[in-house]
C-alpha cells in the first residue's frame, strides 16, 4: 500500500542529523531484524521511505496490525456483506412453503415432532402447539423456480441470483444468545466474532476506514449490543466499528468544535513529531503503531463523510434501492453504504435491521408488520446484490441474508397472530462471493418444522464463509486458555462444498 | 498487539480439532531455536527431562486419544500415568526396543505409525529422539510442574547482589551473557510507580520532593516513596480494578435488556480490602463464603457480591433455570481461572482433555456454587443499626396508629360527607382505601385516607408523619447490593450430559480434584467456607502461584507464567520456577497480605531498571522473558482518563459511592435493545476516576472500551493492549478530551509550556520538544500533550 501521495509535511525534522542516524539504527534494528507483526505500511512508512531521513526506499517495515495478510489458500471472495435480521425471521411467510401446513392449520402439531424439544415461553399461555398455515401468497420465481411469497417480489426477481439455504439449524433459541452464536459460533461470551475473525484472518485492504463495520437501522438496536460485534479475545483492532447514522458516522471523528483543520492537522504532526522522538529515544515499536494509527484517523476524517456522502449517487442508483432522501437513515441507505463500504476495500459489513421478533403482539405481528418490515428489506436487498453484480463487486463478495434463527410452523395468538423462536429449520440465503446462483439447498419436512435433507448448522456456514475468503476454518485460531479457539468450536463443521460454484 | 506472532504461529503445525494449546509455542521455540537462546541441541548429553522434555511431544500428539479424558481414549491406554504405560507394556523402562510406543512412532508400516495419519499430526525427528532416549533412560514420569507442592526456593549467589528477587533474575539472565539494566530515570521511576501502585500520575510537587530527597538518599527516598503510595487510598482503587476485571464487574445486568443494577457497594468493598490489605485467604473467604460465617456481618455479605457479577437474562420467553445454571456455569470457570489458574470450564461438557479432572470432579466443584439464593439485601452506612432502627420505625408507626385510633369518629364523618361525585374524584389509592372496611384497613390504608382528608394539615399529624417517614427512608432508601445467600435445603447437583441441564445423570456431592490436596472439612457436608479454606490451603499448589504471578503481571507486563489464566499443562511453564515459588512462599509466609508482596517486588533492582531497549537485549531475547530490561507499557483504559484529569487539575479525588455519569458520545447507550438512560453527573462527580463510570455489558462507555476496558461478560485476567486509530479518534476529538484540554490551556497560561509538559509526562522537555510545541497556540499544546503515547504510557 503506498499512501506517499497524502504524505504529512515532516519538515521539523529536516537537518537534524543527530536524529536521523539515531532513528536509522533504530528503524533498521527494530523493523528489519525482529519485526514480528505484519509488515504494513501507512504514513510513517512512507516518511521513513521518502529519502528524507536517510533510509532505504524500501523501508516499509512498520508495524500495522491490521496489514494484509495472505490468505490460508486461493480465496474466491474479499469482502462479505451480511444482512442481519435481528429478531428470527420467519422462513415459513418467506421462503419455505409449506402448503400441507396451510392444510393442517389449527391442528396440533403431532408430538413426534416436537417431543424433548425446548422453546422460547415454554410453560406460558404464550406457548401454543396449534399448527399455523402461512396466510401468504408463494410463487416459484426466475428459471430456478425458487419459491418465495408475495412480501418479497424484489428478490423474485434476483431469484436466479441466490443460493437460498433452507436447512439452516442453530443451537440457542433465546435472543441475545443466539445472536451471539450466529456472530461468534459460541454462546459463551468472550468469543470474537465473524468479522472479528476475518479481520484477524485476512487483515485488511483498506488504509483510511475500518476493516470491519456495523451498520444499524430499524427501531432499535439488536438484543446483545456491542458484543455482536466485539473481537472477544482478540485486541480491539479487529473489533467492529459501529458507523452511525445520526451525527459523525464513526465516533469522535469530527475535529473538536472550533478547532480549524489546519489547527487539527498541525496538531496531529506535533503528536507524530513528538512521538517519534520517544520512539527514537525508547526504541518502543509501540509507538511506531501508534504514530500509525494517528495517520489512519487523521485519513478516516476525511474517508468516513466523504464514504456517508451518498447525495452523489446517480438518481437512476438511489432509485434501485429505493432511497427518496439520501440523507435519511434506512436499511436501503445501509445497503447503499455496504456498496460504497465494499468498494473502498472494507472486509466485513454486518447490516442490523430491527425488529423480526413476530410473535403476534400489537406491534410484531404476522398480519401487518411483517409485510411492512418485508417491503423494507425487500427492494434494497435485491438492489445490492444487483448493483454488486453491474459494478463487477459480486464476484468478490458474499452477501447473507439471514436472523438469529426461524420461527415455529406453530402459531402465537396474542394481540394477534405471531410465531415463536425456532431453531430446528430455518432459511438464509447468499449471493456472489462463489456461492452457486439459482439453487434452493436443503430440505424442510412437510410442517417446516425440521430438515428432512442437507443440514447447514451455523459452524457450517461461518466454516463456508471462511472457506471463500481463502481461509481454513480448523487453521484459524488462537490460542486461549489451552485451547486453540475457532470460529466454528469444538464439534465437526463441514464446508458445505455443494452451494459452491 | 497479541504476544503471539503470526510468523511464530505459522509454525505450528494445525492438529486435531482445535486442541493445541500455547505449549506447542514453547516447544517450537525450544526445539526450532527461534529465540535464538540454549536450546537442546546445544546439550545432546543432558538428561531428558519430562517436563521440560516429553511432556509437550505427548500433549500435543498423543493425550488427545491416550490421555484424561476417558470417554475419548483409544485402546484403553493412557500414556499420562506412568504405571499405566508399564503395565500395557507399551513403555518398558530402559528398553526402548521392547516398547511398543517407540517401536510405532518408528515404524515405516503407515497402518501401525503414531500418531495416525488422520490426526494430521507428525513428529519430527527430534521429537521421536527425544522420546527414546527417555524411555531408554527409565521413563521417568515427572508430576506438572504447577501440580508440585510450592517449596521454600534458595536463590542464586550473585556478588553484590541482596535483593532475592534479583538474585533469581540476574542469575537467570548471566546465563545467557545478559546483564539487567541500569536504574530508570527518577522521574521515570517516581512516575511508574505512582501508576502502578495508585494509577495517578505524581504531581510537579511530589516530582520535585521525589527528586529533591533522592538527591539526599535515592534508596530512602525510594522507600519512603512506595510506603507512601502503599498507603494512599487511591492504592485500593487502583488495584480493586484489577480484582475487578476478575471479578467481571459490571453495573448492568447482561444479555439482551441489560437493565442496570445497584452492586458498586462491592466493589467499595474490594476498594477498602485492598485499602486495609485484607489477607488474601480472607479476602477468598469474604467474597466466596461470607454469608455462612457465624453471624456474617453486612461487610461479608456484601463480599459475595463477587459472585454476583454474573449476568441475568431478563429477556421474554426463558427458562430461568437454563440461565441460573449458566451462571453457575460461570462461576466455577470463574472460581479455576481467578484461583487456581486452570481450565475447569472444559469438563462441563467432558473430561479435561490435558489435565486429569474429570467431569464429575467438574460437577463435584460446581456442587459447591449451586446451592444459594440470589437476593439483593440493604446496605447502610457504618454504625446505622438496622434493627434498631426496625425498632423505631414500629414505634413510629404505633404512635400514628394510635393517633388515627383516636380520630376515628373524625374521619368517619368525613367520609359519610363524602357524595359519590367526590369519591369519584378521589386518586385511586385514597378511593380502594376507603372502599375497605373500617376495621379492616391496614397501617398505610389508614394514613393514605388522614392524609387525603381536611384533617391531614393537624401539626401533630404532620409532626408524627415526618418522623415515620425519616426512620422509614433511613431503613429503606438506602443503597442495595447483590449478593448470595446459602439455601436451607440443599439443590440436588448431578453431572449434566454434555454439559446441558436438560440431561441430569449421576448425583455428586461437592468435593475438589483429586489431583489437588484434599479437601479438609469440619461439618460433614461440605460448603463454600470449606472451598474457599482449601484454595488458600498452605497445601494448595496453585493459588498462591496464581495470584503471585498475576501481581506480577501488572509490574511488568507480563507473568512469570505467561499463560496467566491456565497453569496446566497446556499452559506454558514459568520463565523463572523458583522465583515464582520464592514470591509465592513469601506470599503465604508472610500473611497472605498484598502490600508485603508489592514490596518485595518494587524494593528489587528488576522493578526499577531502565525500560529502553537495548541492543543486546533485543538479539538474545526479543521479547525481553529474562527482564533484562522494564517493559513500557501503555496505560489501563480507566488510568487514561485519571491521567488527563489530573495533569489538566479537574480530578476529582472522591472514593467510592455510586457509579457516576461523566459525558459520552449522544446515541451510544441506544446501541443495544434498550434506551438506557445516561443523565450526566453534575459537579465533581463528572470528574471523578475512570473506576467509576458506570459500566452497562451491552454499551460499554466507549472511551473505557476502546482502551480494552473489560466488558463484565467473562472473568478478565489480563487487559489487552491494543493500538489503534479509533483511539487516536477518541483523545483528539471526544468532547471529553477537548474538555480536558481546555482546562490544560488554562494552566499552560498560568504555568508555562514545560509545567504542562510536565505534568503530562512527569518530566520537562528537552529544547527539541520544545521547539515542536512553541509554534502552537495553547489549546493545541494541550491537545498535543494529552495526546501523546508517552502521557498514556508507563516507561
Amino acid at each position: 500500500m503506498n499512501l506517499s501521495n497524502n504524505l504529512p509535511d515532516c519538515s521539523p525534522l529536516n537537518g537534524r542529523e543527530s536524529e536521523r542516524h539515531a532513528l536509522r539504527s533504530i528503524t533498521r534494528r527494530h523493523f528489519f531484524d525482529n519485526c514480528a507483526m505484519g509488515i504494513g505500511s501507512l504514513g510513517l512508512a512512507s516518511l521513513l521511505s521518502d529519502g528524507k531521513l536517510g533510509l532505504a526506499a524500501d523501508s516499509t517495515a512498520i508495524r500495522n496490525p491490521v496489514a494484509p495478510k495472505p490468505p490460508h489458500f486461493p480465496a474466491r471472495a474479499k469482502s462479505v456483506i451480511f444482512l442481519f435480521m435481528a429478531g428470527g425471521p420467519t422462513q415459513l411467510e418467506l421462503f419455505d412453503y409449506k402448503p400441507k401446513l396451510k392444510e393442517l392449520n389449527g391442528q396440533a402439531i403431532p408430538d413426534s415432532y416436537t417431543a424433548g424439544k425446548r422453546f422460547a415461553f415454554m410453560g406460558t399461555n404464550d406457548h401454543n402447539n396449534k399448527l399455523l398455515g402461512s396466510r401468504r401468497e408463494f410463487t416459484q420465481h426466475g428459471k430456478s423456480g425458487a419459491w418465495m411469497s408475495d412480501l418479497l417480489p424484489h428478490l423474485g426477481g434476483i431469484a436466479d441470483d441466490l443460493c437460498i439455504v433452507k436447512s439452516c439449524k442453530t443451537d440457542l433459541f433465546n435472543h441475545a444468545p443466539a445472536k451471539l452464536f450466529m456472530n461468534t459460533g459460541s454462546g459463551q461470551f468472550g468469543r470474537p466474532s465473524v468479522g472479528s475473525w476475518v479481520t484477524y484472518g485476512l487483515g485488511s485492504e483498506s488504509s483510511n476506514l475500518p476493516s470491519f463495520v456495523v451498520l444499524q437501522s430499524g427501531p432499535r438496536g439488536p438484543r446483545g449490543g456491542a458484543v455482536l460485534w466485539g473481537s472477544g479475545m482478540l485486541p480491539t483492532t479487529y473489533q467492529g466499528v459501529s458507523l452511525r447514522n445520526t451525527g459523525d458516522p464513526i465516533l469522535n471523528l469530527s475535529n473538536p468544535d472550533k478547532v480549524n483543520p489546519d489547527q487539527q492537522r498541525r496538531v496531529i504532526d506535533a503528536v507524530r513529531d513528538l512521538n517519534l522522538k520517544r520512539l527514537v529515544a525508547t526504541g518502543d515499536d509501540e509507538i511506531a503503531t501508534r504514530i500509525n494509527s494517528y495517520e489512519m484517523a487523521y485519513q478516516m476524517q476525511t474517508s468516513a463523510p466523504e464514504l456517508m456522502d451518498t447525495g452523489k449517487e446517480t438518481a437512476e442508483t438511489l432509485k434501485l434501492y429505493g432511497i427518496s432522501n439520501p440523507n435519511e437513515a434506512s436499511f436501503a441507505r445501509n445497503c447503499l453504504l455496504a456498496r460504497r463500504l465494499v468498494e473502498r476495500g472494507v472486509r466485513f459489513i454486518q447490516l442490523y435491521h430491527t425488529n423480526w421478533d413476530h410473535h403476534g403482539g400489537s406491534t410484531e405481528n404476522l398480519e401487518t408488520h411483517l409485510p411492512a418490515i418485508s417491503k423494507e428489506i425487500d427492494q434494497p436487498s435485491a438492489a445490492l446484490v444487483r448493483d454488486l453484480q453491474r459494478t463487477g463487486l459480486l464476484d468478490h463478495t458474499i452477501v447473507v441474508w439471514g436472523g438469529e434463527f426461524g420461527r415455529t410452523p406453530m402459531g402465537e395468538v396474542r394481540d394477534s397472530t405471531g410465531r415463536n423462536h425456532h431453531i430446528d429449520a430455518f432459511t438464509m440465503w447468499l449471493a456472489g462471493g462463489g456461492f452457486k446462483p439459482g439453487i434452493s439447498y436443503g430440505e424442510t419436512d412437510e410442517l417446516g418444522f425440521g430438515v428432512t435433507q442437507n443440514p447447514v448448522h451455523v459452524h457450517d456456514l461461518h466454516a463456508t464463509l471462511l472457506h471463500q475468503l481463502g481461509l481454513d476454518h480448523e487453521r484459524l485460531t488462537v490460542p486461549f486458555q489451552g485451547l486453540d479457539v475457532r470460529l466454528t468450536g469444538v464439534e465437526q463443521a463441514r464446508v458445505v462444498r455443494e452451494i459452491l460454484a | 498487539m497479541m504476544n503471539t506472532t503470526p510468523t511464530t504461529q505459522k509454525r505450528l503445525r494445525y492438529l486435531h480439532r482445535t486442541w493445541r494449546g500455547v505449549q506447542t509455542l514453547l516447544a517450537v521455540v525450544l526445539l526450532l531455536g527461534v529465540t535464538g537462546r540454549a536450546m537442546a541441541d546445544d546439550r545432546p548429553q543432558r538428561k531428558i527431562e519430562y517436563n521440560r522434555d516429553v511432556r509437550p511431544i505427548l500433549s500435543e500428539n498423543c493425550l488427545a486419544c491416550h490421555g484424561p479424558d476417558a470417554k475419548h481414549r483409544k485402546a484403553e491406554l493412557r500414556l499420562d500415568v506412568r504405571d499405566e504405560a508399564i503395565k500395557k507394556q507399551v513403555v518398558v523402562p530402559g528398553d526402548p526396543q521392547a516398547s511398543e510406543l517407540i517401536e510405532r512412532i518408528l515404524t515405516e508400516d503407515a497402518t501401525l505409525r503414531m500418531p495416525p495419519a488422520s490426526s494430521k499430526k507428525l513428529l519430527s525427528m527430534r521429537q521421536k529422539d527425544i522420546l527414546r532416549q527417555w524411555v531408554a533412560e527409565g521413563a521417568e514420569y515427572q508430576k506438572h510442574w504447577a501440580f508440585e507442592p510450592i517449596q521454600k526456593a534458595a536463590p542464586p549467589d550473585i556478588a553484590n547482589v541482596s535483593n532475592l528477587v534479583d538474585r533469581f533474575i540476574q542469575g537467570r539472565l548471566a546465563e545467557d551473557g545478559l546483564t539487567p539494566s541500569p536504574l530508570a530515570a527518577r522521574e521515570t521511576l517516581l512516575r511508574r510507580v505512582s501508576l502502578d501502585l495508585i494509577g495517578l500520575p505524581p504531581t510537579i510537587q511530589e516530582i520535585e520532593e521525589f527528586l529533591k530527597a533522592s538527591e539526599r538518599d535515592a534508596d530512602a527516598a525510594y522507600a519512603e516513596l512506595v510506603d507512601r503510595l502503599l498507603a494512599s487510598p487511591h492504592y485500593g482503587e487502583r488495584w480493586g480494578r484489577w480484582w475487578l476485571d476478575q471479578a467481571r464487574y459490571a453495573d448492568s445486568n447482561g444479555y439482551s435488556i441489560d437493565a442496570p443494577r445497584q452492586i458498586w457497594a462491592y466493589r467499595d468493598w474490594v476498594i477498602n480490602a485492598f485499602n486495609t490489605d485484607l489477607p488474601f485467604d480472607e479476602f477468598t473467604l469474604h467474597q466466596l463464603a461470607g454469608d455462612l460465617l457465624p453471624n456474617a456481618t453486612q461487610s461479608q455479605r456484601v463480599a459475595t457480591g463477587f459472585h454476583r457479577n454474573t449476568q441475568i437474562n431478563q429477556e421474554g420467553g426463558i427458562d430461568p433455570e437454563q440461565f441460573r445454571i449458566d451462571s453457575v456455569f460461570d462461576r466455577v470457570a470463574t472460581t479455576g481461572t481467578v484461583w487456581l489458574g486452570l481450565t475447569i470450564g472444559c469438563c462441563q461438557c467432558h473430561d479435561h482433555k490435558f489435565d486429569p479432572i474429570t467431569q464429575k470432579e467438574y460437577y463435584q466443584f460446581f456442587s459447591f456454587l449451586n446451592n444459594q439464593d440470589e437476593p439483593s439485601i440493604s446496605v447502610y452506612a457504618p454504625g446505622v443499626d438496622p434493627a434498631a432502627l426496625g425498632m423505631r420505625l414500629n414505634a413510629a408507626e404505633r404512635d400514628l396508629t394510635t393517633y388515627f385510633k383516636d380520630r376515628t369518629e373524625a374521619i368517619a364523618t368525613w367520609e359519610k360527607s363524602l357524595t359519590d361525585e367526590d369519591k369519584k374524584k378521589l386518586p385511586g389509592p385514597v378511593k380502594a382505601a376507603i372502599d375497605t372496611a373500617a376495621d379492616k384497613r391496614n397501617f398505610a390504608q389508614l394514613r393514605t385516607i388522614y392524609a387525603a382528608s381536611p384533617h391531614a394539615g393537624e401539626p401533630e399529624f404532620r409532626r408524627l408523619t415526618a418522623a415515620y417517614t425519616d426512620i422509614h427512608l433511613q431503613l429503606y432508601g438506602v443503597p442495595t447490593t447483590l449478593v448470595l445467600q446459602e439455601r436451607g435445603q440443599r439443590r440436588k447437583t448431578t453431572i449434566f450430559i454434555k454439559g446441558d441441564f436438560t440431561r441430569p445423570a449421576d448425583e455428586v456431592n461437592s468435593g475438589t480434584p483429586a489431583l489437588l490436596p484434599a479437601l479438609e472439612n469440619s461439618t460433614g457436608q461440605a460448603n463454600r467456607i470449606d472451598l474457599a479454606r482449601w484454595l488458600t490451603s498452605r497445601q494448595n499448589p496453585l493459588t498462591a502461584r496464581v495470584i503471585v504471578n498475576r501481581v506480577w503481571q501488572q509490574f511488568f507486563g507480563r507473568g512469570i507464567v505467561e499463560t496467566e489464566n491456565d497453569f496446566g499443562a497446556q499452559g506454558m511453564p514459568p520463565s523463572h520456577p523458583a522465583l515464582l515459588d520464592h514470591l509465592a512462599w513469601e506470599f503465604m509466609e508472610r500473611g497472605w497480605r498484598f502490600k508485603e508482596l508489592h514490596q518485595l517486588i518494587l524494593h528489587s533492582h528488576t522493578y526499577r531498571q531502565s525500560s529502553l531497549e537495548r541492543e543486546d537485549v533485543r538479539a538474545k531475547d526479543p521479547r525481553n522473558e529474562l527482564l533484562g530490561r522494564q517493559r513500557r507499557l501503555r496505560l489501563e483504559a480507566e488510568i487514561v482518563r485519571d491521567v488527563a484529569l489530573t495533569a489538566s487539575g479537574l480530578l476529582s479525588h472522591k472514593l467510592g459511592g455510586p457509579p457516576v455519569f461523566p459525558p459520552i458520545p449522544e446515541g451510544v447507550t441506544t446501541q443495544g435493545q434498550g434506551r438506557q438512560s445516561w443523565n450526566v453527573s453534575t459537579g465533581e462527580d463528572r470528574y471523578r476516576r475512570g473506576c467509576y463510570t458506570f459500566l452497562y455489558r451491552a454499551t460499554p462507555p466507549p472511551a473505557l472500551s476502546v482502551f480494552d476496558g473489560p466488558d463484565g461478560y467473562s472473568t478478565c485476567t489480563r487487559r489487552i493492549r491494543s493500538n489503534t486509530p479509533l483511539q487516536a479518534l477518541t483523545l483528539l476529538n471526544d468532547a471529553t478530551s477537548v474538555e480536558f484540554a481546555r482546562a490544560l490551556e488554562k494552566v499552560i497560561q498560568t504555568e508555562g509550556l514545560a509545567a504542562c509538559f510536565r505534568r503530562c509526562t512527569s518530566r520537562l522537555p528537552t529544547p527539541e520538544e520544545l521547539a515542536v510545541l512553541q509554534p502552537l497556540d495553547p489549546l493545541s499544546v494541550a491537545r498535543v500533550l494529552l495526546n501523546l503515547d508517552e502521557t498514556i504510557s508507563r516507561e
